[in-house]
């Protein structure tokens, strides 16, 4: 390492916080792909199906009751799944409303 | 020339090993995860070896990486997330240097196989449980309770605890879900390029060049999917424990 003057590192310092000035705005984040939102909602929807189905038909097997829970805990889990969607798209939209913003 | 672009996710044993009926064999899968972890010790222990003031490129690298995470428990887990700082690395460091290094030619992607992104994003849920409870005792089960009307809790609890019970699902699917389809669109227009090479019409050879040209582009594409989606991970896990931590309810 070369031995620097106060002088230059004065002036590194300054460009450091320059730099960090231009970059700050961006947002930590970085962008999505439209590809990877659509993965996102329809993974979020489908795992909630399939959680809801599991859970209904272990519940079934354990009682013995088949098919009253694997129906209940059906329509429950596609609830849970628009349940996730909406979360997902109310994280996203606020998300973009921040990026736009500044 | 038969080219089938699953062929690059078959698991072959490259070690066979069967202990009490279990086929434990060191396959192409664990191999390449003993390079990951190689990888990123290597990495880190030779960017911070100099330790020097004024950090080389790799070490840089190193700090730019260690503030990145930092930072993003920081954000999503507050100050008391720190503490799982050395696990979220971990995790966000093994899924990166997984995609990256799988993006190499001929190389084995361990994040395209749901049974490695599936038992990550179990523990981490796992964790989460155990850190609620510890932390709120029974109290961490009010995750699961809205604020609602007592007649509609009856249909909400359970609704709650499956969309709970859905991240691990979501949280794996979707990095092994990207990786898988990011490959496999690799090695079909990779296909496309030798077929239309190998073409009889003589005219047709030349065409070869578009979906090479498309492979350079999706490739570029890939690489930033690769940092995305290891960020996701990171991230939902912090989001998650904070949860944990500090029960936020969902508005």
């Amino acid at each position: 390492m070369s031995a620097q003057k106060p002088e230059d590192l004065r002036k590194l310092g300054e460009r450091l916080d320059a730099a960090e000035r231009k970059y700050a705005d961006r947002g930590a984040k970085p962008p999505q792909t439209s590809l990877g939102i659509a993965f996102r909602f329809s993974t979020e929807m489908v795992a909630g199906v399939a959680v809801g189905g599991a859970l209904g038909y272990g519940i079934d097997w354990l009682a013995g009751t088949r098919p009253v829970f694997l129906i209940v805990f059906f329509v429950l889990g596609a609830a849970a799944g628009i349940l996730n969607v909406i979360r997902a798209a109310r994280e996203l939209n606020a998300e973009m409303a921040k990026r736009d913003g500044d | 020339m038969a080219m089938n672009p699953m062929e690059q996710f078959a698991i072959r044993p490259l070690v066979p090993l069967h202990i009490g009926g279990y086929d434990v064999s060191f396959t192409n899968q664990s191999l390449w995860m003993v390079i990951v972890i190689g990888a990123i010790t290597l990495f880190m222990a030779l960017a911070v070896s100099k330790r020097s003031l004024v950090p080389s490129r790799m070490q840089s690298m190193a700090e730019i990486s260690y503030e990145f995470v930092a930072n993003m428990i920081g954000t999503a887990a507050g100050e008391d997330g720190l503490r799982f700082f050395p696990f979220v690395f971990t995790l966000f460091m093994f899924v990166l240097f997984s995609n990256f290094l799988g993006l190499l030619p001929g190389s084995f992607t361990v994040t395209s196989q749901i049974a490695v992104t599936f038992s990550l994003a179990a523990f981490v849920i796992a964790m989460v449980i155990v850190v609620g409870f510890a932390r709120h005792g029974i109290g961490f089960l009010k995750l699961f309770v809205p604020h609602a009307p007592i007649y509609l809790l009856i249909l909400l609890v359970p609704i709650e605890f499956i969309s709970f019970m859905t991240r691990p699902i979501s949280l794996s699917v979707r990095l092994f879900a990207n990786m898988l389809a990011g490959h496999t669109l690799l090695k079909v227009f990779a296909s496309f390029v030798i077929s239309l090479g190998g073409a009889s019409l003589i005219w047709l050879k030349p065409l070869a060049i578009a979906p090479f040209f498309l492979i350079v582009a999706i490739t570029a594409l890939e690489l930033l999917v690769a940092f995305l989606q290891a960020y996701v991970f990171a991230i939902l896990t912090c989001i998650y424990i904070n949860e944990g931590l500090h029960l936020h309810d969902h508005h």
